[in-house]
């Protein structure tokens, strides 16, 4: 049959092939490669982008600023982040507990906060001057508002959609209240608080930008904005590069606690 | 625990009980009277949607009837409670919890036995259901049978006197299940519980049950309540047994007759309530 | 009603030498492998299996979603799946999936007649004509036919989707556990409509299932296949007579067959299950 060995031959190619590349991996550096060139196409090729910097500019930008005014700035904007996002977890958690496990609770709190909670955090930055009167209590205030209701939503949430066999069948085995909050409703809400944590971790790092470029006290906001008032757009992108660089640690942080709290959910 | 645990009489006296379903009210029991007998496996079969599964709720405790009373020895049914145990349709094992943790969190929860004792108890259970190879998986990690057995030794370390078996092995394929079957028939011989085992599968129904409690569309009631004579210890191979086939046709004949009065009456023929009927309620 | 000029029937399925390879990440997987089968017009063909044992890869290769990468396969004289063909899925072979696959934004009416009307070959005022005179003679009420599927049963779903295919007039039926969502007892009725569908339209139909009571309560033949790489290992003939009402089940000779289908399809079900302990452990 002709068929056939038109077949084999055709895999034998293919078996071939896969054994000595590793084809999903190449594709992933050839999309990288593909953004850097088009990139620098774009700004060589159009002279209306020509103001926007190249890859090897700000590449070099990074060996001309002092090493040690990145650092400040990053630790600065870190410290803010961290301490918005785990005042948020402090307070929120507690709370997103409260109105998902109770009733009342709920009916107090819940409504207060919904009519709140539409308004942008970014819309708070002017506010904060009537809550705080340092700059730096401010900026710490509204990471932390960005991160509580993540937090507090995805705690309620988590906890009121935990199925509802579980609690059912600890009532059977003869569990009180608090040992159905800690060793029932928690550990199966757990999936659902990480998320709304990593989501709250994101939404930090968005207003702390947006408050450092306002406040003029350091941070990585303040290097971009500052780089930009003073025209030098390398400076701007390579200031960029970093903010999302340690979004990315952050995230990559708090997934991997999370991963760890609810490592029953990941084995096969 | 050394205590025998004897089973328990279950009886339902015109119970009804009504639930919101997508903002209407339905009726879903009327009039439902029943036995379990002590030590005997009752079987609910029906179509679904017909309160099998709320029949099993209010014997556990988790709902209350609205109208008649649901009693056990004679005390009136007020709540959850480790004398009656659900095996869940699909697995309700906490995922969080290994095999082994999950088995022991009853007795531990509710401090009625040491440390060591539970322990001691789990790997005889876990052995007991061949699952001592498996004790420090994850849910997860275990095959759907499997997991029905970890949830079966979950319950019976509590020595239950009612195991509530809410169509658990629905979701098996058909090789799994029928082991799971003679499994469990085994299990049931060899304790004095009474059970109830709610179902829609005939076969499983009539080589499971002493009594086959057959059930009508809803507002459900207890249409026929077939006693099923065969011989036990049971065996799968009494399926071809001439009295077996004498009980299938009849309750053939009952089942056939309410799915066609449920295909014709009300569009929704299948519409499965269980779980839909209450919100979380843990206050 | 299916007769060419010199009265030969159609819808014969032939699956000649069938072999199917997925290759993710460079292992090569053997979903079918040698699987025979003659599917005679007008036959109504049950295939049973272990789970993941490639029933459905023969179902999609037959469909025309997903090409054989051996052997063949012939609906009557026309090869459709072969490696050297490029496939399409037509309108002489209609599949009814697992899940069901009636368009939710969609009227009952909508649903029927969407596909004779896409494909050109019926306008809207011919297609609901045809898809009401079907309707009618398939003993599905009209009422229904403006709701909206989220409205109807799940039985009822069922029903409208056999006749969204039958409208196209197909050769042969795919059916992929159609009725696994229904609970045994609605299930039960489905079957009975689902042969009398057969018993009017004579179309040749390939089912697969897992449930061995609808496998024997249904099929003229059984097709079992083994655990992967699937290949048919035997053909059960159900010498039940038709018309077969839901009495059957309770009949010896109904028991005897599906015990004999269950001990063939066990016996690979073990072979899967061994292969799967042993990743397990």
């Amino acid at each position: 049959m002709s068929d056939h060995t038109a077949t084999i031959e055709s895999q034998f190619w293919r078996q071939i092939s896969r054994t000595f590349v590793n084809w999903s991996l190449f594709r992933q550096i050839m999309s990288f490669v593909l953004f850097l060139v088009l990139w620098s196409a774009i700004v060589v090729a159009v002279d209306y982008f020509q103001q926007i910097p190249t890859p090897k500019a700000v590449f070099m930008a990074l060996f001309e600023t002092p090493f040690k005014v990145v650092l400040v700035n990053m630790l600065k904007s870190f410290i803010r982040v961290l301490a918005g996002f785990f005042l948020g977890i402090l307070i929120g958690f507690p709370i997103g507990v409260a109105i998902g496990y109770s009733k009342v609770a709920k009916g107090l709190i819940f409504p207060a906060f919904e009519m709140v909670r539409p308004i942008p955090p970014i819309a708070w930055i002017p506010a904060t001057v009537l809550f705080f009167v340092h700059i730096e209590s401010q900026i710490i205030f509204l990471t932390f508002y960005g991160a509580f209701f993540p937090v507090v939503y995805n705690t309620m949430g988590g906890i009121s959609e935990v199925d509802i066999r579980l609690p059912r069948a600890a009532m059977s085995f003869g569990l009180n209240k608090r040992q159905m909050l800690w060793k029932v409703i928690l550990p199966a809400a757990m999936p659902q608080i990480f998320t709304g944590m990593k989501l709250a971790m994101g939404i930090t790092w968005i207003l702390v930008v947006a408050a450092e470029m306002m406040a003029n006290k350091g941070g990585m906001g303040y290097y971009v904005w500052y780089n930009h008032t003073v025209m030098d757009y390398p400076h701007v992108v390579l200031g960029m590069g970093i903010i999302g660089l340690c979004g990315a640690i952050c995230s990559i942080g708090i997934a991997w606690v999370g991963n760890y709290f609810t490592r029953w959910q990941r084995i096969f | 625990m050394s205590t025998s645990n004897q089973g328990s009489e279950v009886i339902f006296n015109n119970v009804g009980k009504m639930a919101i379903f997508k903002k209407n009210q339905t009726v879903i029991l009327k009039n439902c009277s029943f036995t379990v007998e002590p030590g005997k496996l009752t079987v609910l079969i029906g179509p679904s949607g017909c309160g099998k599964t709320t029949i099993i709720n209010l014997i556990a405790g988790y709902e209350r009837p609205d109208i008649g009373r649901v009693k056990m020895d004679g005390q009136p049914i007020t709540g959850p409670n480790w004398e009656r145990l659900v095996v869940f349709q699909e697995t309700a094992l906490y995922p969080w919890l290994t095999c082994y943790e999950n088995v022991m969190f009853g007795p531990l929860s509710r401090k009625v036995m040491t440390k060591e004792k539970a322990h001691e108890e789990t790997l005889k259970l876990l052995a007991k259901v061949g699952l001592e190879d498996f004790r420090d998986k994850y849910p997860s990690q275990l095959s759907g049978g499997m997991q029905r057995r970890a949830e079966l030794a979950r319950a019976l370390i509590n020595q239950p006197k009612v195991m509530l078996m809410d169509e658990p092995f629905r979701g098996l394929d058909a090789m799994t299940r029928q082991l799971m079957q003679e499994y469990y028939l085994k299990l049931f011989e060899e304790t004095d519980a009474s059970h109830v085992f709610v179902t829609s599968e005939l076969d499983e129904a009539i080589i499971l049950a002493d009594n086959l409690l057959i059930m009508t569309n809803k507002p459900s009631k207890i249409q026929k309540i077939i006693e099923v004579d065969l011989p036990r210890p049971r065996e799968w191979s009494m399926v071809t047994s001439k009295r077996y086939l004498e009980i299938k046709a009849e309750a053939l004949e009952l089942l056939h007759e309410e799915a066609v009065k449920a295909s014709t009456t009300s569009g929704k023929v299948d519409v499965d309530l269980s779980g839909l009927l209450e919100p979380v309620n843990t206050d | 009603m299916e007769s060419k000029p010199d009265g030969k029937r159609q819808g014969r399925i032939l699956i000649d030498h069938v072999e199917k390879v997925y290759d993710p990440e460079g292992v090569n997987v053997h979903a079918c492998r040698d699987c025979n089968a003659d599917i005679q017009p007008g036959e109504f063909a049950m295939v049973v299996g272990p789970s993941g044992c490639g029933k459905t890869t023969l179902l999609n290769a037959i469909a025309g979603f997903d090409n054989a990468t051996g052997g063949a396969i012939y609906l009557d004289e026309e090869k459709i799946a072969a490696p050297d063909i490029v496939q399409s899925p037509g309108a002489d072979r209609m599949v009814v999936f697992q899940g069901g696959a009636l368009f939710p934004w969609k009227t009952v009416m909508g649903n029927i007649t969407y596909g004779p009307v896409m494909q050109g070959k019926m306008r809207v005022n011919e297609a609901v004509k045809e898809a009401r005179e079907l309707m009618d003679r398939l003993g599905l009420s009209q009422e229904i036919e403006r709701l909206y599927p989220d409205n109807l049963s799940s039985g009822m779903k069922r029903q409208v989707e056999i006749i969204r295919a039958l409208i196209n007039d197909p050769k042969v039926l795919l059916l992929d556990e159609p009725f696994r969502a229904l609970d045994n007892i609605s299930k039960g009725l489905m079957h009975e409509y689902l042969l009398s569908v057969f018993e009017l339209t004579q179309k040749t139909i390939f089912f697969i299932t897992h449930d061995l009571d609808e496998a024997v309560f249904l099929a003229d033949r059984i097709f079992v296949m083994t655990t992967r790489p699937g290949t048919f290992k035997a053909v059960i003939e159900v010498d039940i007579p038709r018309p077969r009402d839901f009495r059957v089940l309770a009949t010896e000779r109904f028991v005897e067959i599906r015990e004999h289908v269950k001990a063939e399809v066990e016996e690979e079900s073990m072979k899967a299950f061994e292969a799967g302990e042993r990743e397990l452990a």
